[in-house]
């Protein structure tokens, strides 16, 4: 004989049920008063019923503003309006880079006019290229060729060696 | 009667949806407005419960899927619809639910619509002590004499969750009318 368990069985299933069948076992309380609670219903409510119902969900239409559909639109022009905002705050942080075409010459003149250059005229000539120099770039006085042929022809005892070609 | 679901199918169906729910209708009226008017007591407020139900079950009725009985799913609606209206009466009138019972059942004293002496009026009174579930439970069994399977599928509570319940609200009833 085993010394742990019992030798006695139980039905299938038969403690699950127990509760169950122990709580419909109970004596069932007797009828304290008559089924009828005492309730009463005006006279043919029943009869009217399903007239006023009809009525009701004929009519029954809510009127649903959606105001989902406004939201998007709302939220696609609040973020237009921070995307031009930020691009607009962005250019006016900007400093514009400036460059000497943006100084006017006249500013350029007077700046050398006003400064002391701490260049000589042997310096000046090894930055600026020679080559694209005018003689009017120099001299503010114009003088006209003949003026000059004139003058040369008057003054020079042998204008034939000045070797002068004429581009004529 | 007609077979459950091929009324489920008409009243899934446009073209026949009108002549089936007016069916519905006339089959469980009467049984849903006693189930409501056992909860909110008064009938003019029972009227209102019931169209609300009737109303919800109408716009919802493409999504019942055959889960549970028609019967039920209707059942349990009413019974949401009823416990809402009472849960929305007491926040109107910033007083609690033990409260506002309190109130239904002394409004019940000089209802029109309420004819019941004085030993029902007591036994309402009992009733409007005990606890939502097991008002619900007592109502369906003892005034409904529905089967617990039945209850359970409306409340979605165990069949033993129930008798336990009822068991506890007859002997609450019984202890309330002994002292008065």
């Amino acid at each position: 004989m085993k010394k742990t368990g019992n030798s006695f069985k139980v039905p299938e299933g038969y403690f699950d049920n127990f509760t169950s069948k122990l709580l419909d076992n109970l004596p069932e309380d007797a009828a304290i008063t008559p089924r009828n609670e005492g309730f009463k219903v005006p006279d043919s409510y029943f009869e009217n019923f399903n007239k006023k119902l009809e009525g009701k969900l004929e009519t029954k239409e809510p009127k649903v503003i959606a105001l989902k559909s406004y939201k998007k639109y709302y939220y696609a022009a609040a973020s237009i309006a921070a995307a031009i905002t930020i691009a607009i705050g962005l250019n006016l942080n900007k400093t514009p880079e400036l460059s000497f075409d943006d100084l006017a010459d006249v500013d350029i003149e007077n700046y050398f006019d006003s400064n002391e250059s701490s260049l000589s005229s042997y310096d000046i000539a090894e930055i600026i290229p020679v080559d694209e120099l005018e003689i009017y770039d120099v001299i503010d006085n114009h003088l006209s060729d003949e003026n000059v042929m004139d003058y040369l022809e008057n003054n020079i005892d042998d204008f034939d060696e000045l070797n002068i070609e004429s581009n004529e | 009667m007609i077979e459950e679901a091929l009324l489920v199918k008409q009243l899934q169906t446009e073209a026949t949806q009108k002549r089936a729910f007016e069916l519905l209708v006339n089959t469980y009226k009467e049984k849903l407005y006693w189930h409501i008017r056992r909860i909110v007591l008064d009938h003019d407020d029972t009227d209102d419960v019931l169209q609300n139900t009737f109303i919800k079950v109408f716009k919802n009725i493409n999504s019942f899927k055959g889960e549970s009985k028609l019967y039920s799913w209707m059942y349990r609606i009413a019974t949401n619809e009823a416990i809402s209206f009472l849960n929305s009466k007491s926040k109107k009138l910033n007083i609690g639910n033990s409260e506002i019972q309190e109130k239904m059942i002394a409004n019940l004293e000089s209802d029109v619509y309420f004819e019941g002496d004085y030993i029902q009026l007591a036994l309402q009174k009992a009733i409007a002590t005990l606890p939502e579930k097991q008002k619900l439970v007592f109502n369906m069994k003892y005034y409904q004499e529905m089967k617990y399977e039945e209850i359970s599928d409306i409340l979605e509570t165990s069949v033993g969750a129930l008798k336990a319940s009822y068991h506890l609200a007859t002997k609450k009833i019984e202890a309330f009318l002994k002292e008065d």
